[in-house]
């Protein structure tokens, strides 16, 4: 996992996440249903809000997923934009003049929004932060899960026979071992660190996929454009990667989009329990874990929860408010 | 009323129940079951809030009342066993169960003071021919073991000699895994071949004579060191030496005789203490009863300072113990150990993270509403010292000292203290803690925070702003355990402390043993978290830390330290008695580490503890684990707070009364309409 700490490592892969991203887009742009697609969707006015929370929320994360070495230590831009708010030392509320939990209460270096957190950190820049490791979890892990899972369930569907039942036995097995004991012993033997809870979800996120796809791709072979393909002697290769693969591409937007929220919602657990984001890391589910005990203290410290949670709710339901208006957006019954 | 509160006040409350939920459920008039869920909850909110069980006793045969003293413990005990019992725990448990040959007296802490207590007085040191040492023993006659069933007719029998060598041979047997046998077969008579040879067999033999401890009359005998060991009188002082009945280890066998299963002996210990286990539910609760035939020590007559005259004067001389029952109470959550302190139900409680804002005040007070209350703050400084250990063996870390001392001047220990122990613990500025011998109060670490001088040292070192000649960030790792968010929070802070000075600093979380793992293997550069709490008041038991053949796996040295003339001063330190030249040994040790940072001093454990009006604090010798002897509760004065403080609200049952009679007033109208 050395690797992808260097900086150089993470903003290529911030590089080929984004570039990924508008390839799949552009590529469908090609395509008459997914222009249809494109303009059902502006008319919904539910998924344009919804895209463009996920949109600022993917411009939060790219601000602090963006590692400049010549700025010291290989801070984030996010960190110099931010670099004005001064560090506490420790707890203080949203907007108060004084510290809690020290000995002597000593006055503020500045006021904070929303807070400061254990180590005087300010909680609205905390939460900021915690946006990319949200970002590249779901990222990376679609990244891995999306073309194993369409590969699988394309070649499943396709081919059906020894390789439908080869599939189909790895993936209920894969899905048979309880999720988050998997997440757990993956994190374990690979070590803490955002690369590995995106392989490990990766490896354990894809059963889901590659039924769908499958399913997809069973009914799409009977349809007469493949028998059509296969009648003028097209490869299989060309069959799938022409005829098949633009034809489960909306699925896999749709699934991509919904999963999304599931992803950041793992991160968030995983970390809760200890075993995701490593130390130093902002994350919404190391924020959630720290308030337990905040939460007993007396004053309680009820800022930081609040913002991780807030932050964490308001991703999660932009994303799945768009995934579902992608999904009415690409359904034939609505007037294709 | 806790969740554990009303649960174990519905169970009290069952048969009431049981017989309304009879009666309820044959009634066909809703009248009368209108009345009897009324009278439900009455019984409900009539019952006590009192989560313990009825005492043992009511009075005791005097006519006084039997007082009972209750405590919270944070887990079960691992185990009872004299020979093996080393965790806190466990120690406060037995302590006032199995005596030791010495003890502390409770009142001298600075320095500390032992004083006979199985024995008649403390033992006589002889000087034999060869360099060796003998200490000659006799123990107190007519001190008798608790009357248990391993004895005939279940009546204690003597404590005699024989029962210290049965100890002895207990801890020289491997399969006991006794933790005092690998500093004792150091010094003791034939310990080592005796484990050694037991090790081979695979069986102990305890007919065997022991040629380090011999017998020499009923009450008197000799222990035989091969070389000076002063230190062994600090030994006698602790469980592992106490006398144990042969009959009592036979007997708690942990199987079943005759259809009836016998407790391990872990689990029943049988000494000569002021109380006996009367009852274990394991995770639960333990209860000790006073020993009807404990004679052994009175409450001493001297040693408190003069601002405690009047509370201790009228117990001087006094027969111990003053309380009849001890109840201790596992709680492994601290918010229910505060709720029963505030309701009564505890008699002492630890000031912990969750309920320390509206206990003290921001200069370290209690608060104004439980001074009023009568109860009473205490600050108890431990004989410990928690630092990160460097490792001297690292290529880098080892070879530079200037970088060991940046680093250690980078790293604010009372901020740490301030954001994750309310600034209760000490900043430690020396390896030893306060009240051991050496310790030097005015002693200031040369190294301690002061960034400014951290940054100077870290260019003097070869990295000017944390780079390298060729402009590399220094990049180091810190080794930490990452259970809780706490601890990784507190490894953040690590880092960023650090990372002040211009480095890259790597944290590594692992789980316990393998940080253990790493500390043994040497695969560490800094590892946080590592300290030690005294076994015993000398500075021979924390600068062995450093001693170069202490080496682990089998030492401690953790920071594989290596300074030939520490280990010169650590080898003649080390045998010596008490005196001004062993005190100016010690200092000079204290100045080569000090120099040398083998470690990042961080904290001396101290902590708050509340105690009750009615159960004054007598001692706070935190050598004795808890002291339960010396104990004192005034009865009346806690029953009448406890009924002042727990009055039961009567709106409650009114407005369920109030409630009920509406609904049956209700049914009664539908009933003539239809």
């Amino acid at each position: 996992m050395k690797l992808l700490d260097q900086i150089w490592v993470q903003n290529l892969c911030l590089i080929a996440g984004y570039g990924s991203l508008a390839f799949l887009v552009g590529w469908g742009m090609r395509s008459e249903r997914w222009l249809s697609a494109w303009k059902h969707l502006r008319r919904d006015v539910t998924g344009m809000i919804s895209l463009g929370v996920v949109l600022l929320y993917l411009l939060v994360g790219t601000l602090e997923s963006i590692a400049v070495p010549s700025l010291s230590g290989g801070r984030s831009l996010l960190q110099e934009l931010t670099s004005s708010i001064p560090q506490e030392k420790s707890y203080s509320a949203p907007l108060s003049k004084a510290a809690l939990s020290l000995s002597d209460p000593i006055p503020l270096l500045g006021r904070h929004l929303l807070g400061t957190d254990a180590l005087g950190r300010d909680t609205l820049v905390q939460t900021l932060r915690a946006t990319r490791s949200a970002l590249w979890i779901g990222g990376l892990t679609s990244l891995i899960y999306i073309p194993l899972g369409v590969l699988l369930g394309m070649m499943a569907g396709y081919y059906k026979g020894w390789v439908d039942d080869v599939v189909q036995y790895v993936y209920s097995t894969v899905a048979a071992v309880p999720e988050i004991l998997m997440l757990v012993a993956i994190l374990m033997v690979l070590g803490k660190g955002l690369g590995s809870m995106a392989i490990a979800l990766g490896i354990t996120g894809w059963v889901g996929m590659a039924r769908l796809i499958r399913g997809e791709t069973l009914r799409q072979v009977e349809r007469p454009y493949i028998a059509a393909a296969k009648a003028m002697g097209q490869s299989n290769w060309k069959i799938i990667t022409r005829h098949l693969l633009p034809n489960v591409m909306h699925l896999v937007l749709i699934k991509f989009v919904l999963g999304f929220s599931g992803l950041v919602l793992a991160e968030a657990v995983l970390s809760y329990l200890g075993v995701g984001a490593p130390v130093g890391t902002a994350s919404w589910g190391t924020m959630i874990d720290a308030s337990r005990s905040e939460l007993s203290r007396e004053p309680f410290v009820w800022w930081n929860l609040t913002a991780a949670s807030t932050a964490l709710f308001i991703m999660v339901l932009a994303l799945n408010l768009f995934g579902d208006s992608l999904r009415r957006a690409f359904d034939p019954k609505q007037g294709l | 009323m806790t969740v554990s509160s009303l649960v174990m006040t519905l169970r009290k409350n069952s048969r009431c129940l049981a017989l309304l939920a009879a009666v309820f459920s044959r009634s066909s008039s809703p009248c009368l079951s209108g009345a009897m869920v009324a009278l439900g909850a009455f019984f409900i909110f009539g019952c006590s809030n009192n989560p313990h069980p009825e005492p043992l006793a009511k009075v005791r045969e005097d006519g006084e009342p039997w007082k009972v003293r209750y405590s919270a413990l944070p887990e079960d005990p691992r185990s009872l066993d004299p020979q093996v019992s080393y965790d806190a725990v466990s120690r406060r448990v037995l302590e006032p169960v199995q005596e030791c040959l010495l003890e502390y007296q409770p009142f001298k802490t600075d320095p500390y003071e032992l004083t006979p207590c199985l024995l008649l007085a403390l033992p006589e040191r002889i000087e034999r021919t060869g360099g060796g040492i003998t200490y000659r023993c006799a123990l107190k006659p007519g001190i008798f073991f608790h009357n248990d069933p391993c004895f005939p007719e279940g009546r204690g029998r003597e404590v005699v000699a024989e029962d210290v060598l049965f100890a002895f041979r207990r801890i020289a047997d491997p399969k006991v895994e006794c933790p005092a046998l690998s500093t004792l077969q150091d010094y003791i008579e034939g310990f080592a071949e005796m484990f050694e040879a037991a090790r081979k067999a695979d069986s102990f033999d305890y007919s065997q004579p022991v040629s380090g401890l011999q017998v020499t009359g009923k009450y008197t005998f000799e222990i035989h060191l091969k070389a000076p060991y002063p230190q062994l009188l600090y030994w006698l002082a602790m469980h592992f030496t106490s006398p144990v009945a042969r009959e009592a280890v036979e007997y708690y066998d942990g199987k079943t005789h005759d259809g009836a299963a016998r407790d391990m002996f872990r689990f029943h210990p049988v000494g000569t203490g002021p109380f006996q286990v009367a009852e274990w539910k394991r995770n639960t609760r333990i209860r000790l009863k006073r020993n009807p035939v404990y004679r052994t020590t009175a409450f001493p007559t001297e040693g408190w300072d003069a601002d405690r005259e009047a509370l201790l004067r009228p117990l001087a001389g006094k027969a111990l113990p003053f309380v009849d029952e001890v109840n201790m109470t596992v709680f492994r959550e601290t918010i229910p150990v505060f709720l029963l302190f505030r309701q009564g139900y505890l008699d002492e409680m630890a000031v912990g993270k969750d309920a320390f804002s509206s206990l003290i005040t921001p200069s370290r007070d209690l608060s104004e509403k439980y001074k009023e209350r009568g109860v009473a703050l205490h600050r108890d400084v431990e004989p410990s010292t928690f630092f990160m250990a460097l490792n001297m063996e690292d290529p880098l870390l080892g070879t530079n000292r200037k970088l060991r001392q940046a680093l250690s001047c980078a790293f604010d220990a009372k901020s740490n203290l301030d954001i994750f122990f309310n600034s209760v613990p000490i900043v430690s500025e020396q390896l030893l803690p306060p009240g051991i011998a050496g310790y030097r109060k005015e002693f200031r670490n040369p190294y301690g925070y002061n960034l400014q001088k951290a940054k100077v040292l870290l260019a003097e070192a070869g990295y000017p702003n944390g780079k390298d000649a060729n402009g590399k960030v220094l990049e180091i790792t810190l080794d930490t355990t990452g259970g809780s968010a706490n601890e990784r929070l507190m490894a953040e802070f690590y880092q960023q402390q650090f990372e002040q000075l211009g480095i890259k600093v790597k944290v590594v979380e692992n789980p316990f043993a393998r940080l253990m793992d790493k500390l043994d293997n040497g695969g560490f550069q800094i590892a946080a978290g590592s300290g030690w709490g005294a076994d015993y008041p000398d500075p021979e038991n924390f600068y062995f830390l450093y001693y170069s053949k202490n080496l682990p796996p089998a030492g401690k040295n953790h920071s594989r330290y290596k300074n030939s003339e520490f280990d010169r001063l650590f080898e003649a330190m080390a045998t010596m008695e008490n005196s001004a030249v062993r005190d100016g040994i010690v200092l000079k040790m204290n100045d080569i580490l000090a120099e040398d940072v083998p470690h990042i001093l961080n904290m001396h454990r101290s902590s708050f503890r509340l105690s009750q009006p009615w159960a004054p604090r007598i001692q706070s010798n935190p050598l004795l684990e808890g002291g339960l002897k010396y104990v004192v509760i005034e009865h009346g004065l806690r029953e009448q707070l406890r009924t002042q403080w727990n009055k039961k609200p009567v709106w409650p049952v009114a407005a369920l009364l109030a409630m009920v009679a509406g609904s049956a007033l209700l049914a009664l109208n539908a009933r003539r309409k239809s």
